[in-house]
């Protein structure tokens, strides 16, 4: 009895303790810190957009460069980024057989220039992403499996009315892709391309695009929410390359690397050496490092010349050596990001293609070239000039040659490698990394494995992925939706013969300013990309 | 008696050349190393099967890169690739510029005024802008590398040939051959073209070391050969993104690259020497 009272004693001074010490860290950053106003904030964008309309590009640059401009009906809470809360909309309701969803809208919010909004603009805008013949890769492919219908009600109200009852809607409509544009913009433009069309509700206003030099955006005095954004501006510097990205960090000319692509080990070692005012943090990016094989033309509309390519690619040393040891190889979903959505990491890694050591893999995926090029077969290898893509691609170009598929490398730049690979204009993309637009299992099929999956750049299609993919996305029990994720998981793995093979999640280093306050890191790496609160201590 | 009149060249030239003696040394080594590429690297350039950034060691003297390839076996390699891209491009730039040269400035009137301008033209761009523009038309790969050197050196090669062509020109056995009525083909192959030898030969072995330095300008700004192929400039971008965790991958192409271009600048600047009349030094 003495015994336990004591230790309970000292479980409680220890508790006390604790809580004591975190309130100490934490009083600087809330109770005793009020946020500055002024300053600008610097970061970069590691290529040029070229064009800017968020609903229909789907490069990280086009969000990046826009994503202060513009507001969504929600957004994930800036202080606790896991949270979907209003922004446009002040609340919303949802009909009991969860097909309806109803927003309230904001009153008196205006346009940049001066213009109100209204619900005509949110039906405005999700018409366009929903339109069969609109290509939107971002919002569009997320929301055109679940909703039938927009309908502006009235002038604050929005229903939004589902095919069915969709765990994801409410994240996809958050998502950082989904942004609402100015009904009159869109007339007068045609679309959201010209820096000029850049009229938001968002926090900044857009203000200047040197084609590959700079973006930026100046604080919008007449935002919605008072007393915000701290900022007077943020600058987007277009800096393209790894050596200039990391001198400009080291220059202290960038005040946040939170973006793609993530510091390398040694990129983030020499930032140490070169600065100490700065927090350098490890984390994944809720990205997907994969390679595409164009289903539809030669050699690899041949499944078994699929199958031999997942067979040779060692996922382990491609995650060792591109991203120097910060990645999950072979996953299909990763446990870090979407829980036990993922199919355990143990069972991934005895799949054909994943288990090491690769000598029998190697050997089949042999067999499979030789049995229809029995002197090995000549490809060309497509890569985009971006982040360490190059490097990543001589890897894989020298795993490849082990089977007897030789490649030339064919280096694209960052806008033109899109524009060939949306055309389907290439043999094989040794490596493009996809980020998810949403936190939620559903988010990689419907990127990257359905038929209609907005980079499906194979042209790929299963119907039984499909169906799977399908199914999950509307079940609403959760245990069964694992259960059908798993299913999926398992069915590509083993088949093994898909234009999609995922390499492993990307990880990396990142660092942010001391300075720098208010600002948390998005579960994706679009979101929370507005700094409507961030601010600049002195 | 030929072996010992050999021997007494050499010997002179040692003597009277030793700069350029030394750029022979090293040009003959480069040789060398190229030819004997695949015997010499322990392993394959592209043979990424290594731990990345292995400092020198005995097992790898030259360390280990980004992707875990022998930096020794990608030097080696690359020195084929460096000779193969500056002799090839320089022979045919140089030749075709030659030609051109030699034949327009006989020639003279139109053809020579109009094969001026476009040289004008040509020379008027800045040359790494003029091979960036190239290279950007016709595509990434060793022989576009090639393609865009040869049309760098070919005007050139034009302006300097036909001017030592308008020299000859006006010499007496051209005239005495225009007199006995050698069509002017004949003159052209038989008289001029063989009187501007010296000239073309100073060109080639002075534009093999630009050659070299363009092609990796070229792949260090990544618009040159395909990176994965071992070109000692490719291999300069990737060491400066790793500057100060492995300096090897900086320093051992950059070594590479001064070493074959100074043996190279040595080596032309003596032949120039030897082939000029108005210099001394001259081998008799």
């Amino acid at each position: 009895m003495t015994s336990s009272l004591s230790r309970l004693t000292r479980l409680a001074a220890l508790g006390a303790t604790l809580l004591l010490t975190i309130g100490a860290l934490a009083l600087p950053a809330t109770a005793q810190e009020k946020p500055r106003t002024g300053g600008i904030l610097t970061w970069f964008d590691y290529g040029d957009p070229g064009r800017l309309d968020v609903h229909a590009e789907s490069p990280l640059v086009v969000q990046q460069a826009t994503a202060g401009v513009y507001s969504g009906l929600l957004h994930y809470d800036p202080d606790e980024p896991s949270k979907v809360v209003g922004d446009l909309a002040e609340r919303w309701t949802v009909s009991p057989d969860g097909k309806t969803y109803t927003f309230h809208l904001r009153k008196g919010v205006k346009w940049h220039d001066g213009q109100p909004f209204s619900s005509a603009d949110v039906k405005a805008s999700f018409d366009r992403v929903l339109n069969p013949d609109f290509k939107s890769p971002k919002c569009g492919a997320s929301l055109k499996p679940m909703v039938a219908s927009v309908e502006a009600v009235d002038a604050t109200t929005v229903e939004f009315k589902l095919k069915f009852a969709a765990a994801p809607f409410l994240p996809s409509i958050a998502s950082a892709w989904c942004r609402v544009a100015a009904k009159h913009i869109l007339t007068k433009y045609g679309d959201l391309n010209a820096p000029e069309a850049q009229i938001g509700t968002g926090p900044f206003k857009f203000k200047k695009y040197e084609r590959s030099s700079v973006i930026e955006w100046e604080k919008n005095p007449n935002y919605f929410i008072p007393g915000l954004p701290y900022l007077d501006g943020v600058k987007q510097f277009i800096l393209v390359g790894g050596p200039t990205q990391l001198a400009a960090a080291k220059a202290s000319k960038i005040m946040l690397w939170d973006v793609w692509p993530p510091m390398r080990k040694t990129q983030a070692d020499e930032l140490a050496r070169a600065r100490n005012d700065v927090d350098i943090y490890q984390a994944p990016i809720n990205t997907l490092f994969l390679v595409f094989l164009n289903a539809k033309k030669p050699p690899f509309d041949n499944p078994d010349l699929r199958r031999a390519v997942n067979l040779a690619l060692d996922r382990q040393e491609l995650v060792a050596k591109a991203l120097e040891g910060a990645g999950v190889p072979c996953a299909i979903l990763d446990p870090k990001l979407v829980g036990d959505f993922a199919l355990p990491l143990d069972e991934v890694a005895k799949a054909p293609g994943c288990r090491q050591p690769k000598e029998q893999d190697l050997a089949e995926a042999k067999k499979l070239v030789e049995k229809h090029h029995p002197n090995g077969l000549d490809i060309e290898v497509a890569v985009r000039q971006v982040g360490n893509y190059v490097d990543r691609a001589q890897l894989i170009v020298a795993q490849l040659r082990k089977i007897g598929i030789r490649g030339t490398l064919k280096t694209h730049e960052s806008a033109a490698g899109y524009a060939a690979f949306g055309k389907g204009d290439f043999t094989i993309i040794a490596t493009q990394d996809r980020a998810m637009d949403i936190s939620e299992p559903s988010a990689i099929f419907h990127i990257a494995y359905t038929t209609q999956a907005g980079s499906n750049y194979g042209q790929y299609s299963d119907p039984k992925v499909d169906e799977l993919a399908d199914r999950a996305l509307k079940e609403s029990n959760r245990e069964r939706r694992k259960q059908l994720y798993w299913e999926l998981q398992r069915y590509l793995l083993a088949k093994g013969d898909h234009a999609s093979i995922a390499v492993g999640w990307v990880e990396g280093w990142f660092f942010k300013d001391k300075k720098l306050r208010g600002y948390k890191p998005g579960l994706t790496v679009y979101d929370n990309n507005t700094f409507m609160k961030a601010w600049i201590a002195q | 008696m030929r072996e010992g009149r050999v021997k007494s060249v050499l010997a002179r030239f040692v003597t009277g050349q030793p700069l350029g003696a030394a750029g022979a040394v090293v040009v003959l080594a480069l040789i060398a190393v190229a030819a004997l590429a695949p015997g010499l690297a322990p392993h394959g350039p592209k043979e990424a099967t290594f731990a990345p950034y292995l400092a020198p060691s005995r097992e790898f003297p030259m360390g280990t890169d980004q992707l875990g390839r022998d930096l020794l076996s990608r030097v080696i390699w690359g020195a084929r690739l460096s000779l193969y891209v500056g002799v090839v491009s320089v022979v045919f730039g140089i030749t075709l510029g030659a030609l051109w040269g030699a034949v327009t400035g006989y020639l003279g009137g139109v053809a020579d005024a109009g094969s001026q301008r476009v040289v004008d033209s040509l020379m008027a761009l800045p040359p790494i802008i003029l091979a960036l523009s190239l290279m950007a038309a016709l595509g990434q790969s060793v022989d576009n590398v090639i393609l865009a050197l040869v049309i760098l050196l070919t005007p050139t090669a034009a302006r300097t040939i036909r001017a030592v062509a308008l020299g000859v020109a006006g010499t007496p056995f051209i005239e005495a051959a225009q007199a006995a009525g050698a069509s002017r083909t004949r003159i052209i192959f038989r008289h001029l073209i063989p009187n501007c030898m010296a000239s073309y030969i100073v060109l080639v072995t002075t534009n093999i070391s630009y050659a070299i330095v363009v092609e990796a300008s070229l792949s260090f700004i990544g618009a040159g050969a395909p990176p994965d192929e071992p070109s000692w400039g490719g291999m300069l971008t990737a060491g400066i993104q790793a500057l100060e965790t492995a300096p090897w991958m900086v320093f051992f192409p950059g070594l590479a690259i001064s070493l074959a271009v100074f043996g190279l600048n040595l080596l032309g600047d003596s032949i120039r020497d030897l082939t000029d009349p108005r210099l001394r030094g001259g081998l008799g």
